[in-house]
């Protein structure tokens, strides 16, 4: 096990599984099936394509792509003929694009279609070191003249010719390659500063991949949805190598980003993982549809609810269930909590996970009141993904689970939590101050500020630069208050000030849809995002939210006064990194004037 | 891969015929009167293999006439039309659609109450050979002939990138969407020219932006000649290989972008004042 490489184990999954279904894309209308020998044999002619187009040791290859299984083929194929891999998020713009190309060296970028090839020509002249641009889709391309352009079956083909002639070529180059090797590179979107890549080896990903799945085993006939982007950690964990791992995942592919959604319905994924952004949608998306709803319909999602949750609650707290308790729990079952599940495409999802950022415990318990018992994932980049989840029935909505095994903590002095595991990465890319700031004697200083509870639970309070401390000299953690905001639908964003202040101030960010359905059935009339979020009644709506969330905190972390931004937050404008987080430090100086009117009239 | 391979293919039988030096439309002396009123007065032009030929004027100058006379729905009194050396008049509309010329309308003419899927799958429609009796018993050819045609229809969707709307009603869909149902539709027909009428109209920016790429992306992927009326003249400027300007029905002007842009006529049509 310990010289395994990414490479070896596509190469031992091929022979093992053959025939079976490994990947699965839906392509005009239907869904094609990709087996193991077809996975490998593609990752195969790429990687000797790509060192027929002169790859070299170490080289960079970036990858600016939706999802799909060319994305995969192209970070193996890599990897195999001991090329690094660099996942860029296809919402990036140019600048972004620009700034990670020039920053890793890349010599290769694989790009998806013409919108993100147009995004690389664009800067194409700062990067001196970029060799080729090979493109997945070419649809409108064919008339781009520029040398450097060169579709991605033409490389397959080059590939293809090349393992003719030496057929045992690339298990040679297979054979090369090293569990030390860095095998990929991810650039995290950091709420601070510029993006620094983080060096990943294969022994980092693959040990760390084990410990996961030693937490919550996985089975072969799992099914997964890849959706989320593949650049990020958690769904390269999930769509490439727990499925290597466990070998006989089937990984699926949506059509397309706007048929994610239906394509989720379609499969009913076992597996299935998801950012909070996403839970806050399909949650705020039931109560919108439910507002809509026949009076009758509400009538029965009120009461089939109310009962789901104190079922829940009742579970919890470990009191047996008697007969009325198994009676209503069918009864709920079939009326709501089924149909439910089947809307969301999650009737057959066994383990289901949250993670990237804490979840709304409101959000966390409307799922699991419905029967899908949302794990959370605590893990970083640095860590090459998890360090703690929820394992087996234990799951708790205020913690996120227990260590995963293979993982040491140590708590320092001001609550910063320390790991050290296998997975611990290798250092930033060009960056060894950052790289010595993050990682000392094999432990990586997290960041986050936490603790262990008595049963053997983490628990994180936040970030450790993001907590408040007041003018009276309070500890406040901003994140579980922003957090009691967003479970209502009608927040989007909410961004806790305070910092050195005498109280307590938040920025407040509507969601667009939902308040603009909200003002159509009060008869408000308005034109634009800036129009709506700036009428009194949506301020008054609000302040009506504020008062509900400060109602569950104590005095001091109240919110005395907030104002309701007028601008939507974009990742275009640097506002939210490109995993939707907000960027606090950036925002607190946009508003520098609103903020410090919220604190003048006092 | 399959779908390159494909679209190859076909673009490489267009590349042939585009050696030929004939012109793939030839319109001449075409003279259209309604009553009293004369809608177009001996216009003429011609269209080349692969072009983007685009048709401007004011509002009223004959335009969509043109297009009606070519699509057959008008008759002209004088006048004729050759599309790949066949004399169009005598033809009718399924006649003229079944040679490779396909069209889009100002006002979007799609059956509302339809599926997306559907509404392309009847531009499919001259390429059924079925009767009544074999498609109800539906074996054999019929099921292949299914197939065959729903798979052209796919491509068509995954090229339109409309996947996500494939099973709605069109109805319920944005005009913009609407929009490019219908030049989904037309794309069904497989047509070696395509008349589209001011496919921007009524569309916001972004919307135009969507549609001006797939048409340029037709005319490259598919080879596809197209003939355009369009108001919007910077998405004219930026795309058409030859432009002709109509005003009060009489050809005011006919040549490339830079020619038509600094025209004395064409900027007295626009303008409304002699200058």
């Amino acid at each position: 096990m310990e010289k395994q490489t990414i490479p070896k184990l596509l190469r031992a999954s091929a022979l093992k599984f053959g025939s079976k279904v490994a990947l699965r894309e839906k392509d005009f209308g239907i869904w094609q099936d990709i087996t193991w020998e077809q996975y490998y044999n593609s990752t195969k002619y790429f990687g000797l394509g790509l060192s027929a187009l002169g790859l070299r040791e170490k080289d960079k290859v970036s990858i600016l792509s939706e999802n799909n299984p060319e994305w995969l083929y192209a970070d193996i194929g890599t990897q195999a003929v001991g090329g690094i891999v660099v996942g860029i998020y296809p919402t990036n713009v140019e600048t972004q694009v620009e700034y990670i190309l020039s920053h890793s060296q890349s010599r290769f970028v694989v790009v998806g279609d013409q919108e993100q090839t147009d995004k690389v020509l664009e800067v194409k002249d700062k990067l001196p070191d970029l060799k080729r641009i090979i493109i997945i889709d070419m649809k409108g391309l064919r008339k781009y003249d520029n040398t450097l352009i060169i579709s991605f079956e033409e490389v397959s083909n080059l590939g293809r010719q090349e393992d003719k002639e030496d057929p045992v070529l690339f298990d040679k180059l297979v054979d090369r390659t090293d569990s030390e090797d860095t095998a990929l590179m991810v650039y995290t979107s950091g709420t601070t500063g510029k993006p620094k890549g983080a060096m990943i080896s294969h022994r980092n990903a693959i040990s760390s991949a084990r410990n996961f799945l030693e937490s919550t085993p996985l089975r072969e006939d799992d099914v997964i949805v890849s959706y989320l982007p593949l650049c990020h950690i958690a769904e390269r964990s999930f769509s490439v190598l727990y499925p290597l791992m466990t070998g006989g995942i089937t990984v699926n592919f949506a059509e397309s980003l706007n048929t994610v959604q239906d394509n989720i319905r379609e499969i009913a994924p076992t597996v299935f993982f998801a950012v909070p952004r996403i839970w806050e949608k399909m949650h705020s998306g039931h109560i919108m549809r439910m507002r809509d709803a026949t009076r009758f319909k509400r009538l029965i999602d009120n009461w089939c609810f109310k009962k789901e949750k104190s079922l829940y609650e009742r579970n919890r707290s470990g009191k047996s269930a008697g007969l009325y308790c198994k009676l209503m729990k069918f009864l709920t079952y079939v009326l709501h909590a089924y149909p439910l599940q089947r809307h969301f495409g999650l009737n057959k999802a066994q383990t289901v996970y949250t993670g990237g950022a804490p979840t709304p415990p409101e959000v966390v318990i409307f799922f699991h009141s419905l029967g899908i018992k949302i794990r959370n994932l605590y893990g970083s980049t640095e860590c090459t993904g998890i360090c703690s989840v929820h394992q087996g029935n234990d799951i708790r909505v205020d913690t996120v689970g227990e260590l995963s095994p293979g993982v040491e903590l140590k708590i320092a002095d001001d609550g910063e939590l320390i790991f050290k595991t296998e997975g611990v990465f290798q250092g930033y890319y060009r960056d060894p101050e950052a790289t010595a700031e993050a990682v000392k004697d094999g432990w990586y200083y997290s960041g986050d500020v936490g603790a262990l509870t008595e049963e053997g639970h983490l628990k994180i309070t936040d970030r450790k630069k993001d907590i408040i401390i007041t003018s009276g000299g309070k500890n406040i953690s901003p994140q579980e208050i922003e957090n009691e905001f967003k479970s209502s639908p009608y927040v989007r964003d909410a961004v806790v000030i305070g910092d050195g202040r005498k109280y307590l101030a938040a920025l407040i960010l509507i969601e667009y849809d939902n308040v603009g359905k909200w003002a159509e059935d009060q008869r408000i009339s308005y034109t634009t995002f800036k129009d709506l979020s700036q009428k009194p009644e949506v301020y008054e709506m609000v302040s009506r939210i504020t008062e509900d969330v400060n109602k569950r905190f104590a005095r001091v972390e109240t919110i005395k006064k907030f104002t309701v931004l007028d601008k939507e937050l974009d990742q275009d404008d640097d506002e939210l990194t490109a995993t939707q987080k907000v960027r606090r430090t950036i925002i607190e100086e946009k508003y520098k004037d609103t903020i410090a009117k919220m604190y003048k009239s006092g | 891969m399959q779908r390159l391979n494909i679209i190859r293919e076909e673009k490489d039988g267009y590349l042939e015929n585009s050696s030929n030096p004939e012109p793939q439309l030839t319109v001449e002396k075409l003279t259209l009167g309604f009553g009293g009123i004369e809608a177009l007065k001996e216009v003429g032009f011609e269209v080349n293999q692969g072009e983007i030929f685009s048709i401007i004027g004011p509002n009223g100058a004959g335009k969509t006439c043109i297009f009606n006379c070519l699509s057959g729905l008008y008759t002209p009194q004088k006048g004729s039309i050759f599309f790949e050396g066949v004399f169009l008049l005598p033809l009718s509309p399924n006649k003229r659609a079944s040679l490779g010329l396909a069209r889009t309308f100002q006002n979007i003419e799609l059956f509302k109450n339809m599926s997306v899927l559907d509404n392309i799958l009847l531009g499919r429609h001259q390429f059924l050979k079925s009767g009544v009796f074999s498609g109800g018993i539906f074996l054999g050819r019929v099921l292949k002939e299914e197939i065959a045609n729903r798979l052209k229809a796919e491509e068509i969707i995954d090229f339109l990138e409309i996947e996500s709307i494939r099973k709605k009603i069109v109805g319920e869909l944005s005009y913009g969407l609407q929009k490019r149902v219908e030049l989904g539709r037309a794309l069904a027909m497989e047509p070696r020219l395509l008349l589209l009428d001011e496919p921007t109209a009524g569309m916001n920016l972004e919307e135009t932006e969507d549609i001006v790429r797939f048409v340029l992306d037709v005319n490259e992927e598919f080879g596809t000649t197209i003939v355009l009326i369009e108001h919007d003249l910077r998405v004219i400027m930026d795309i058409s290989t030859r432009i002709i300007c109509i005003d009060f029905g009489v050809k005011i002007a006919g040549g490339f972008p830079e020619e038509i842009q600094s025209h004395p006529k064409v900027i007295e049509a626009y303008l409304g004042e002699k200058i």
